[in-house]
């Protein structure tokens, strides 16, 4: 992990549907009518790729993989 | 179980079951067309893994098919219907276990191609230098893998009686299930599973689109109206635990996700799709691309959702339909079909590669030690297709004769498989988790699952009786390790533990030995 600090961004997804949770399990406010908990796990399930993306990115600049 | 009885023309019935019929016979065309000129050449890992020649596209196709299982269908809507929110763990899981594969996917392919493996359980003998365990695992995993495919046969049948009208009865429908699926994977493996998997996915992408803009559309006059009801109406359903008392709350939410999350990159189903990779840079970029497909597990959810308001009152299995009673309540029949065979198709790619790890699993780890067909792959994939046969014919059997054994076994499959993690990922990084270590682990954490599930105490404090299991299994890994006998193995590190490949290993064609 130390040497290869790209790959902390797979830990997003963690962080977005779990650790958050306590603040996102609600309804209010909506968002596009969506209750907030659907929302922004929706957000977490369309900002996951763009997570991975960037470690892969990572590792190509640094001509790791 | 509840088919649905439906006041359906017999002309309605004649358009969907022909839709249907048509679409079973293209599935296997097309599975066994997938080896067409490849011979019979190649032993088991042409059959098991697909000749370790599959590209990002073929891969991300395969992967999201295994993952979009009937479940998503039925259970996912019927859960969405019942309970709401807990339904949610199913993408948080799949996201992490996605990006988490962007270096266990790489890890394991290049173990497995260093060392000419083809599925966990030789990837465990190899690990630790015995050939029993590789059998012990491979029991194990069967055990937790038979219930699935009971789950994807069931699954089908009931969703092929429905959109047949009824006109194709369930035990017929069963049958059918397994039919099409071992037609084509006993002969064409991982290749005939990826090709199916191209059907599968335009049909489940198209219909599950299809429908998300027309559900809310019929009923709701669109999502605003649809939405503000069921805030206004559902709230229970919208947040953690969820409606109907489930004892599913935030904790078993982050507990399960975590575990399964896990578990899934292990999963010996996982494992044959990533050692199906031509090279490591298709895993990588299928582990970027593959979590935009759980943006689809979100419609089953909503319109299980949506159909509380039109379908109240559903109790037990029939609630699986929830979706399905939409579909059939409001579609034309040719469209019924359509969505159908989108359904069934999720039953069978899934079903053909559990089929296809089982019969691995046996051919490579458990009859492969049989000095007859020790070192022969030829003779091992001929053993695997039978096992193949073997193992359908016996989840068959057992759904027709006692479909609850299974079921509860069922219960147990993924916590069951997760108290492999430590032996496997824990096992391929660091060399001083032990042979005894990691059994003692194993034997402990799978004695507490089977403990807890069994007297109804998961999950127990709100938490996911697997990851309990999971910590104790950990524990005892690493005292065992530490405190116990250390077997003596002179092999190099390099050939016992797994890395992520650099960019030398990356290269077509280019094996590092």
């Amino acid at each position: 992990m130390l040497k290869r600090p790209t790959l902390l961004w797979l830990l997003a997804p963690y962080i977005l549907y779990l650790a958050t949770l306590p603040l996102t399990n609600r309804i209010h406010p909506t968002v596009l009518g969506l209750p907030f908990l659907f929302f922004w796990l929706l957000l977490a399930t369309l900002l996951t790729p763009a997570a991975v993306f960037l470690a892969w990115r990572g590792d190509k600049r640094r001509g790791r993989v | 179980m509840n088919t649905v009885v439906m006041s359906a023309s017999a002309t309605d019935t004649t358009v969907a079951t022909t839709v249907f019929a048509v679409f079973m016979l293209l599935t296997v065309a097309l599975g066994l067309l997938a080896v067409r000129g490849r011979g019979s050449g190649g032993g088991l890992a042409e059959w098991s893994v697909g000749g370790r020649s599959m590209g990002t596209v073929f891969i991300w196709v395969l992967m999201a098919g295994e993952g979009y299982t009937s479940f998503s269908y039925l259970g996912a809507a019927g859960w969405g219907y019942n309970h709401g929110a807990p339904v949610l763990y199913v993408i948080a899981y799949m996201s992490c276990g996605y990006a988490l594969g962007y270096v266990v996917g790489p890890t394991l392919w290049s173990y497995a191609r260093r060392h000419g493996l083809v599925t966990i359980t030789d990837m465990v003998a190899h690990r630790y230098n015995r050939p029993w365990l590789g059998t012990l695992v491979a029991v194990l995993a069967t055990v937790c893998l038979l219930p699935y495919i009971q789950l994807q046969i069931t699954g089908m049948g009931v969703v092929v009686s429905t959109i047949s009208y009824g006109a194709i009865s369930l035990n017929w429908a069963y049958f059918i299930a397994f039919a099409v699926t071992t037609g084509f994977v006993v002969v064409s493996g991982l290749r005939g599973s990826a090709w199916v998997s191209v059907l599968k996915d335009i049909l489940v992408i198209g219909t599950l689109g299809f429908l998300a803009v027309y559900v809310p559309l019929h009923y709701f006059d669109g999502y605003g109206p649809f939405l503000d009801r069921v805030v206004a109406e559902k709230p229970d359903w919208l947040t953690f635990t969820g409606h109907g008392g489930s004892g599913l709350g935030g904790t078993w939410f982050v507990t399960t996700s975590f575990l399964n999350s896990l578990t899934v990159v292990i999963f010996p189903t996982t494992v044959a799709g990533y050692l199906g990779a031509r090279n490591a840079d298709a895993l990588r970029r299928n582990a970027v691309l593959l979590p935009f497909y759980n943006v689809l597990l979100f419609v089953p959810m909503l319109l299980g959702m949506a159909a509380i308001f039109v379908v109240p009152g559903l109790t037990g299995s029939a609630s699986n339909l929830a979706l399905f009673k939409l579909v059939v309540d409001s579609l034309p029949a040719w469209t019924v079909g359509v969505i159908g065979v989108a359904a069934a198709l999720s039953s069978i790619v899934p079903m053909a590669v559990f089929m296809l790890v089982i019969g691995t699993m046996w051919g490579k780890s458990v009859l492969g030690t049989i000095p007859r067909l020790a070192g022969r792959p030829d003779r091992q994939r001929l053993a695997a297709q039978v096992v193949v046969v073997v193992a359908g014919v016996l989840a068959l059997i057992l759904t027709y004769a006692t479909p609850n054994t299974l079921v509860r076994l069922s219960l147990i499959s993924y916590e069951g498989m997760a108290q492999l993690v430590p032996m496997i990922l824990l096992g391929l990084l660091w060399r001083k988790l032990s042979l005894w270590g990691a059994l003692s682990g194993l034997v402990v954490g799978g004695t507490l699952v089977c403990a807890l599930v069994f007297t109804e105490n998961d999950p127990l404090w709100g938490v996911n009786a697997g990851a309990l299991a999971l910590v104790a299994n950990v524990a005892v890994a690493l005292a065992v390790s530490w405190l116990g006998p250390a077997p003596a193995d002179p092999r190099p590190d390099e050939e016992v533990l797994a890395s992520d490949p650099g960019p030398e290993e990356s290269v077509p064609g280019r094996v590092t030995v």
